[in-house]
């Protein structure tokens, strides 16, 4: 264990000291630790239930999240999505919540169900090539607070943010915009990446389906 | 018996009277209509909307324009103003000495001092000390938030400054909780190996250490002469959730005093009296009070407010098509602002309040061309058309047909661009003054004090009440009062604070609570119009005693105001005058006075 930890402070050090001689603009993007590949991630509870929690924003994940898909449509794996929408829902200090839902591949759908199981009304919903919907249970499932189509242009960085947005709408609080790259060749470059990924999520698509609360598998304190 | 049309051309409306007056001059007020002015008031342009206006004025009693003998017009008055703005102080960091700036997210509460050191050396330094820990971005929570857990085995570690913001993430990572400022931009200027204090307040406080010069000399040792330093930096960081003050041998924080020049003003005896800008907008103030007329105002050439009164002078010169050297200013209004500025020297970009002189400017112009508009229309309407009278006499006329007032009666017109003001005796004499600062100067304020740049949105908060949407189903009202919907409301409005127009919401994009909206709003109003309501009445008051005006009556657009007029009234009814918003014949309520006034003036009322 304590090989382990010196191993480890060595390499965040000479990240730092390698990350202080480049100039500022040019530091790469946050590299994050490696996963255990091998680690099941998306643990299942049981059926999810409502909770009256009013600090709790859930992130509904679309059927095929992290089973038969693991990497968005751009190539983000799904933990490390998943990893900062979770991080951007604690630092505004509310508490992320996974529910899976299996009744739809709709991304509206997905995140007005989970928003209506959340005690704070507030849900996230996220397909497995990436698109994000932020939504509200009161709100008509077509609707939405916010909608992030273009899933080939989002970033890690912004999917840290839109966490963060969903739990200061869940607060009542002002939002601060999100800027996403708009891309005008996206379209004819991933439209049929886009329709093979959505046919493989919706051919799990179960219409008597539960909601499945899963385990956050980001512990706090683990590396 | 002849029919009169009266017509009141403005800057943003163009309104109209019709009355029968009969053989013995008795007046009977028949129908009235407001159309928007087309065009710049004062061209031609104009003809379109006053005929628009009579027509739709006539209709109402089976009338058409050949039907009318007279139409008369408004002498419009030949002011115009404009506006402008200077800051004069700025705040100036030396050397890192505090970041004092407002993070969303800090974490952890209470504070803690130590001397600073970058997360990768956190394993050389000497053990069992204190430590304040520097964090880039490179570092994730994670890691951070594992060295520091590994790290505090054999130093204690008393906070940390982080460049993400990521401030709860890592906090709550941690073993031990401490106080942590995060979203700190330039994290590689903090300086290293010196002491430092991180304070973060509880959740709805403010700091309570730093923001107290004494406390500050405690943590670090500091003697009364040191002490004297520090008191600036606690100053900028008093109402902060959070701050972070590092000690360095010359840093120090200082509010600077921008040399912004000198105005000039100069009577019609040739005295020239000086005022520095710097000095303030009440020392100004006081200063043109004192002055009888005012011939012109000049700035100090080569300074800051110079060159703002020449921008001011050189549009004024292109409005009226006059050379430069012909405009003069012939009042002014100051006002004491303030003006959120990026601090200079600061790390994790800092802004503080600076303060600012704001100045409305007021020019007479030559005579409007009306006699030109009214040869024109009686060309096309084949009606005789007479430019009948000055606006703040006709003004006062309608004003008159306010129910409860009594002569001698004094009108207040709050417009967009001057604040006129008349006064009509027992005898039938009005007289009349126009002042800088109006509705366009309250725009102007409130833009900068909210720091919002989008002048039409100011527009609506300074004309409408905001109200915070709490849920899709219900908002909360300035005052209070609730309002529940029974369709959710667009999302776009989900948690904002949005402007009550008569036509739409509209969300405000700015992080501002809904009651230092309406603080500011309240406060810029009462800084232009109750400041210029009793200036103007000074000025027209017999004997220059503002208690010998009886009765006051607002009219005009800003007379409109849902609160204006309630604020003048609080200021006024101290001293014992009657204010209240006009009631022109009892039905227009403060609008068509003009052009009541105009048709009035036809049986030759007035002197």
């Amino acid at each position: 264990m304590v090989e382990m930890n010196e191993q480890l402070i060595r390499e965040i050090v000479s990240r730092v000291l390698q990350a202080m001689d480049e100039p500022k603009d040019e530091v790469q993007p946050k590299q994050l630790k490696v996963l255990d590949e091998s680690k099941v991630l998306f643990k299942e509870i049981g059926p999810a239930k409502y909770s009256s929690d009013i600090k709790e924003v859930a992130v509904g994940i679309a059927p095929a999240f992290g089973v038969t898909i693991h990497k968005t449509i751009n190539g983000l794996s799904h933990e490390q999505v998943l990893k900062e929408i979770l991080a951007g829902i604690e630092e505004e200090g509310m508490t992320p919540r996974i529910i899976r839902v299996t009744k739809s591949s709709d991304v509206a759908f997905i995140g007005n169900q989970v928003a209506k199981l959340a005690g704070s009304g507030i849900g996230i919903g996220i397909q497995s090539k990436g698109t994000v919907v932020i939504h509200q249970k009161n709100l008509y499932p077509l609707t939405n607070l916010e909608l992030f189509p273009q899933a080939p242009s989002l970033t890690l960085e912004i999917y840290r943010q839109i966490g963060k947005n969903a739990a200061r709408y869940a607060k009542g609080e002002v939002v601060k915009p999100i800027v996403v790259p708009n891309d005008i060749y996206v379209r004819p470059k991933y439209q049929v990446k886009a329709a093979l990924m959505h046919t493989k999520e919706t051919e799990l698509v179960d219409r008597n389906g539960d909601y499945i609360e899963i385990e956050n598998p980001f512990k706090k304190g683990s590396v | 018996m002849v029919l009169v049309g009266g017509v009141d051309i403005g800057n943003s409306t163009t309104e109209v009277c019709i009355g029968q007056v009969d053989d013995s001059g008795k007046i009977h007020f028949c129908s009235s209509a407001m159309t928007p002015t087309t065009g710049t008031k004062g061209t031609i342009h104009n003809i379109v909307g006053i005929k628009d206006a009579l027509t739709k004025a006539l209709e109402k009693i089976q009338k058409d324009i050949s039907d009318l003998d007279e139409i008369r017009l408004n002498e419009a008055a030949p002011v115009i103003g404009d506006t402008a703005m200077e800051t004069i102080t700025e705040t100036i960091i030396t050397e890192s000495t505090m970041i004092g700036h407002n993070p969303y997210t800090p974490s952890g509460e209470g504070f803690g001092l130590g001397t600073t050191v970058c997360i990768k050396d956190l394993f050389n330094v000497e053990p069992g000390k204190d430590y304040i820990v520097v964090i880039p971005r490179v570092v994730t929570y994670e890691e951070a938030a594992f060295l520091i857990n590994e790290a505090s085995k054999r130093i204690n570690i008393q906070g940390a400054i982080l460049e993400a913001d990521e401030a709860v993430l890592v906090n709550n990572r941690l073993n031990r909780k401490i106080p942590i400022v995060d979203e700190v931009k330039l994290i590689e200027k903090v300086p290293l190996g010196v002491e430092a204090v991180v304070e973060v307040a509880g959740q709805g406080k403010t700091i309570r250490y730093l923001s107290n010069p004494y406390e500050i000399a405690t943590l670090f040792n500091l003697d009364a002469e040191e002490t004297k330093y520090v008191v600036p930096v606690a100053k900028s960081l008093i109402g902060n959730r959070s701050a972070v003050v590092i000690r360095t041998p010359k840093g120090q924080v200082e509010e600077r005093i921008i040399k912004a020049g000198a105005l000039e003003i100069i009577t019609p005896n040739h005295q020239m009296i000086h005022v520095d800008i710097d000095e303030g907008a009440e020392k100004i103030m006081d200063l043109t009070k004192e002055i009888e007329e005012i011939k012109d105002i000049k700035g100090e050439p080569g300074t800051n407010v110079g060159g703002m009164l020449n921008r001011m002078k050189e549009d004024l010169a292109h409005l009226t098509d006059r050379p430069m050297e012909e405009i003069c200013i012939k009042d002014i209004l100051a006002v004491d602002t303030l003006v959120s500025n990026p601090v200079e020297g600061g790390l994790a970009g800092e802004v503080s309040l600076e303060k600012a002189v704001a100045i409305a400017a007021m020019v007479k112009a030559e005579q409007l061309p009306m006699e030109k508009i009214a040869k024109k229309l009686e060309e096309e309407v084949k009606v005789k058309v007479k430019v009948a009278g000055v606006e703040a006499v006709m003004a006062t006329l309608g004003a008159m047909t306010t129910p409860g007032t009594k002569l001698p009666l004094a009108i207040l017109d709050l417009g967009g661009g001057s604040t006129d003001a008349a006064l009509i005796d027992e005898d039938g004499w009005v007289r009349s003054v126009h002042l800088a600062g109006a509705g366009g100067f309250i725009t102007m304020l409130m833009a900068s004090e909210l720091g919002i740049e989008d002048r039409t949105l100011v527009e609506e908060i300074k004309k409408y009440p905001v109200a915070k949407v709490e849920s899709l189903f219900h908002i909360r009202m300035e005052n209070g009062e609730v309002i529940f919907y029974k369709e959710p409301l667009n999302p776009k409005y989900f948690g904002k604070v949005v402007v009550l127009t008569d036509k739409e919401m509209l969300p405000i994009e700015k992080n501002i609570a809904m009651e230092k909206i309406v603080e500011i709003r309240r406060q810029v109003k009462k800084k232009v119009f109750v400041t210029n309501a009793i200036r103007a009445l000074k000025k027209i008051a017999p004997f220059s005693n503002i208690k010998n005006i009886p009765n006051v009556v607002l009219v005009g657009g800003s007379a409109l105001d849902f609160e204006i007029p309630d604020l003048i009234l609080e200021e006024l009814s101290k001293i014992g005058i009657i204010v209240g918003r006009g009631n022109i014949r009892r039905i227009e309520g403060p609008r068509n006075a003009v052009a009541t006034g105009l048709v009035m003036s036809y049986g030759g009322l007035v002197k």
